[in-house]
């Protein structure tokens, strides 16, 4: 993630969260006193239910003492004195309670049959035994009931009266619905719907803006009939909360917005020297050491830059006196190198001549012997030495590669060819070679002559590594678009610690070597852009394996 | 079909009041007042109120006896299939046209023509000769049935006969005034007018019909009462409906409420189509008020909420209807009676004549079924116990009137089954 995103989403993020906090806030304090307000309208309209349902019980109660009082029930009670035909009867209930404005009124016999039915007036002959069962409602004088009804039940206010009828009782039960027309009647405030459930109603679903609240209605027998609902719209909560939400959704945005001018302004400010810096470490990394970062601020940022700089200046200056150390160290190697393999040949000549003084002051007669046999052995030590300055101008004078097609395959051959006679020679020992070349091998750009050079080298490597004979392998190999040629000597192998030095320049295992040879094809495989690795195992032998790109 | 001794002396017992002055000579002249609750939309409605405009070839007497009315004599071929009847000499139409075999044929051809489908009337001066390929036993019942009347159809308004009364204006629903036919062939009714008035608003009727029901009506001082023998069936018909419905409905309605209560002790329970004093077998069909039986039945049904129709502005139904409702809720059954059309349909089936298979034919008829055999009595009562799978019986209803003290009745021709109005004398 970029650092100008980061402060994109920083300034964004601290700007959204600012503006949710104080939204939520508001919006909370707005919710709190929304409910505080619900609940003093829900108390009072509450209050006006309870006293407006106690004004229809002493309405109820005196309609049904009417009724009680009638003569029409008085002259029903008067029919109970003898055998008693109450048939005429059976309308009875509705006309009376039309009278009396009653939605209920039953007419029910001393044996707690119905005689007259006003609210299912086909109930007639049908048993009202909680009149005769017990006497439980007299105390509770109006008391709620569920009344059954043709389509359904209904919720009444109920009393009952009794006159004398013969050796019982006439029942006189009436009352009034208490259902949503009533309910209507109540003086609500705006916003405000009182709905009366019933057991068995089915409860539809409550506004969701709205706060409920639902007051238990129970009966004689304290059985819960139904639930009175009080709903408070929260419409105004509501709209109020979403202008809130609203707001804040557009200032959010504008916060958005400006974090996200801010974030480029800032990046801009920022990161350019950042940048800049950046692009300096790449250049030093890729070998510009002499690269500097742009100090364009006295912050951190530009303590960091001129920090920058003065790293690059000691490691220039540390690279400088690093280079000069390895050049003295070059030169004494070379001169230690030289010379040890100077002073071999100069010992014998020294001798020689001095031979040679000694013969011709002390033997005349012998002096022309000891100089034919001190010239030949000058002129083999000067050969010697003639031999050694030669490698070390081979060494110094490595060119660079003039690269063409060169078939892999076909250089190694030919460099086998010019070991045929040495590997064949009577008396020297028995070398096999052994050639495992790939067909697909083809070629690969490259110097024919440094790559026989280095084939050469070696070859003479693997032959001296075998003093006894052994198997000397040729393999070439194709893959990922490389070819390898691999040397391979079943010889007595090298330490791990030989192995990481084998390449050093002037670094030998052998008595009579100069340390150039692996050193010279390390050079020439490293010209080609190629790689050479070796892998060797004490008493297993060594395989050499160069790798070039095809 | 006959009907029985026994079935007449039911009849002649079942008249109520009778108030039949015996004392007070009848007196000719005055007009008759009549209030009825129920409109009548035809002239030919049937109702215990008889008002004779047209008479038939022959009549059932009170004992039940087939009796010359417009024709003198009758004869018929060994096979029944051919009867000649004679008709009645210096018989006039309330139009003055003389009564004669051309002028009979029409409305006698209209009236057998569905119950005997290739029927054919020949006439030839005063006879009159019917033709069927079957045998026409009930022939005689039928042409005493009122449907067998014989008429001239005027226009709309009018219904020309050749009974004792004529029609002088004919309101439908409204009103109907007839007026005493002075050509009649027979005796002269005592009445000179009578004017009937449908709907209440009469100041003070003659005649006004006591309506079943929970309206109760308070009755003047000195009224009399009438009431018909049982002739109105309550029933709820369900020919689409599941018989085994109808069985569980049956069983679970309790009759008795409904008659007590509902139609204040004007009828007796019904079980059957036709009641006990018409059929004499009635009784076989009683069954007891069952809901555990009914609920038996309805548990292998599980029946689903049933409409139940009832006329409309009928409150007497309508309240019958709601108790059914309750009965048949407590076996399981849902009846949701509505005044609009439903599965089942509560009505009245008034009976239209006291012969016990025109009237089984009749109803077969409305219930869809063909022809019934109803040439013996048992056979009549199989016919009638296969109907009762569409039907349930609840009560036969009688008709009942309140009299004026004015109004004197004749027992000459009244029984229980109609009031004659030409029987109907009033006390200046």
């Amino acid at each position: 993630m970029s650092f100008r995103t980061k402060v994109f989403l920083s300034i964004a993020a601290t700007a959204v969260l600012s503006v949710w906090i104080v939204a939520a806030v508001v919006s909370t304090l707005v919710t709190q006193s929304f409910e505080r307000r619900d609940a003093q309208r829900t108390a009072a309209l509450v209050n006006q239910f309870q006293r407006e349902f106690d004004r229809r019980r002493v309405e109820v109660a005196r309609r049904v003492e009417a009724v009680t009082d009638s003569d029409d029930v008085q002259r029903l009670a008067l029919n109970f004195g003898g055998p008693a035909d109450t048939s005429a009867y059976f309308a009875e209930a509705q006309t009376l309670a039309q009278e009396q404005s009653l939605d209920f009124l039953e007419l029910v016999g001393p044996d707690a049959t119905i005689i007259s039915s006003a609210e299912w007036p086909a109930r007639f002959g049908y048993k009202e035994d909680w009149l005769t069962a017990s006497s439980g409602w007299k105390s509770q004088g109006v008391f709620l009931k569920k009344e059954d009804l043709a389509d359904g039940e209904a919720l009444g206010i109920i009393t009952v009266r009794t006159v004398k009828a013969g050796d019982g009782m006439l029942y006189v039960a009436g009352g009034r619905r208490l259902d949503q027309e009533f309910l209507d009647s109540l003086p609500g405030a705006e916003g405000m719907r009182v709905r009366l459930y019933r057991q068995t109603d089915q409860v539809t679903r409550v506004n969701s803006d709205a706060t409920v609240t639902a007051i238990p209605l129970r009966g004689r027998d304290k059985q819960l009939l139904a639930t009175l609902v009080i709903e408070n719209s929260r419409a105004d909560l509501v709209a109020l909360k979403k202008y809130i939400q609203g707001t804040a959704a557009i200032v959010g945005a504008a916060g958005v917005l400006l974090g996200l001018v801010l974030s480029f302004w800032t990046a801009s400010r920022v990161t350019r020297p950042l940048r800049g810096l950046a692009s300096s470490v790449r250049e030093v990394a890729i070998g510009n050491w002499d690269t500097r970062a742009a100090v364009s601020s006295s912050d951190e940022i530009g303590q960091l830059a001129r920090d920058f700089n003065g790293m690059t200046e000691q490691l220039v200056e540390q690279r400088d006196r690093m280079i000069q150390a390895e050049r003295v160290a070059a030169w004494r190697e070379l001169a230690r190198r030289l010379a040890h393999e100077l002073k071999n040949p100069l010992f014998p000549l020294q001798i020689t001549i001095e031979n040679l003084q000694r013969a011709r002051d002390a033997s005349p007669e012998q002096f022309d012997e000891v100089f034919r046999e001190s010239t030949s052995t000058l002129l083999a030590e000067l050969g010697h030495l003639k031999t050694i300055i030669g490698r070390f101008s081979d060494f110094a004078k490595m060119p660079a590669p003039e690269l063409e097609p060169v078939n892999v395959n076909q250089i190694v051959r030919e460099e086998l060819q010019l070991f045929e006679a040495q590997l064949q020679a009577p008396g020297g020992p028995p070398v096999k070679a052994i050639l495992e070349l790939a067909e697909d091998a083809g070629e690969v750009p490259a110097d024919p002559d440094q790559l026989r050079r280095a084939l050469h080298n070696l070859v003479l490597n693997a032959l001296d590594a075998m003093p006894h004979g052994g198997g000397l392998v040729f393999r070439t190999t194709r893959h990922d678009n490389k070819v390898a040629i691999e040397i391979s000597d079943d010889g007595d192998g090298l330490a791990p610690e030989e192995c990481d030095r084998l390449f050093t320049p002037y670094y030998t295992t052998k008595q009579h070597g100069t340390g150039l040879g692996l050193a010279i094809v390390q050079s020439v495989v490293s010209d080609h852009k190629g790689t050479i690795t070796v892998h060797s195992e004490l008493g297993k032998g060594t395989t050499f394996r160069i790798e070039l790109k095809a | 079909m006959r009907l029985p001794v026994w079935a007449c002396l039911a009849l002649l017992s079942s008249v109520p009041i009778a108030q039949a002055k015996a004392a007070t000579r009848p007196h000719y002249g005055g007009s008759l007042t009549i209030e009825l609750s129920s409109a009548w939309s035809t002239l030919t409605e049937s109702s215990a109120l008889s008002i004779p405009i047209t008479e038939t070839l022959v009549r059932l007497n009170a004992r039940g006896g087939i009796e010359p009315a417009l024709c003198v004599a009758w004869q018929h071929d060994p096979d029944l299939k051919r009867w000649r009847f004679s008709l009645r000499q210096k018989v006039t139409f309330h139009d003055g046209q003389p009564l004669n075999g051309a002028s009979a044929v029409p409305s006698l051809l209209g009236a057998l023509k569905g119950k005997y489908a290739d029927v054919s009337i020949q006439a030839g001066g005063q006879a009159i000769v019917i033709q069927s390929g079957e045998a026409m036993p009930d022939l005689l019942a039928d042409l005493a049935s009122p449907h067998a009347a014989v008429f001239r159809q005027g226009d709309a308004n009018s219904l020309t006969g050749t009974g004792p009364f004529r029609v002088t204006a004919w309101e439908p629903g409204r009103r109907l005034v007839v007026a005493a036919f002075d050509d009649y062939w027979g005796s002269r009714p005592y009445l000179d007018s009578i004017a009937i008035e449908f709907g209440a608003g009469h100041a003070r009727p003659d005649i006004f019909d006591i309506p079943a029901g929970p309206a109760r009506r308070i009755l003047p001082e000195g009224i009399a009462t009438w009431s018909s023998a049982p002739r109105i069936l309550v029933a709820i018909t369900g020919p689409n409906a599941n018989p085994v419905l109808l069985q569980a409905l049956a069983l679970a309605i309790d009759r008795a409420p409904i008659v007590n209560v509902l139609a204040q002790r004007r009828g007796e329970a019904a079980f059957s189509l036709l009641p006990q004093w018409l059929t004499g077998y009635a009784f076989l069909f009683q069954s007891a008020f069952d809901v555990p039986r009914a609920k038996q039945l309805v548990s292998q049904l599980r029946p689903g909420p049933i409409s139940l129709s009832y006329p409309a502005n009928d409150a007497f139904l309508r309240s019958v209807a709601e108790r059914v409702a309750l009965n048949a809720r407590d076996a399981g059954i849902t009846i949701q009676p509505t005044s609009t059309a439903g599965i089942l349909r509560l009505g009245e089936l008034p009976l239209q004549s006291t012969d016990a298979a025109t009237e089984l034919a009749r109803m077969a008829a409305t219930l869809g079924v063909g022809h019934i055999d109803s040439s013996k009595p048992d056979t009549l009562y199989e016919a009638e116990r296969t109907l009762l799978d569409r039907v349930v019986p609840l009560a036969f209803l009688r008709e009942t009137y309140g009299i004026a003290p004015r109004v004197h009745i004749e027992s000459s021709k009244s029984d229980a089954f109609a009031l004659h109005l030409d029987d109907v004398w009033v006390q200046p």
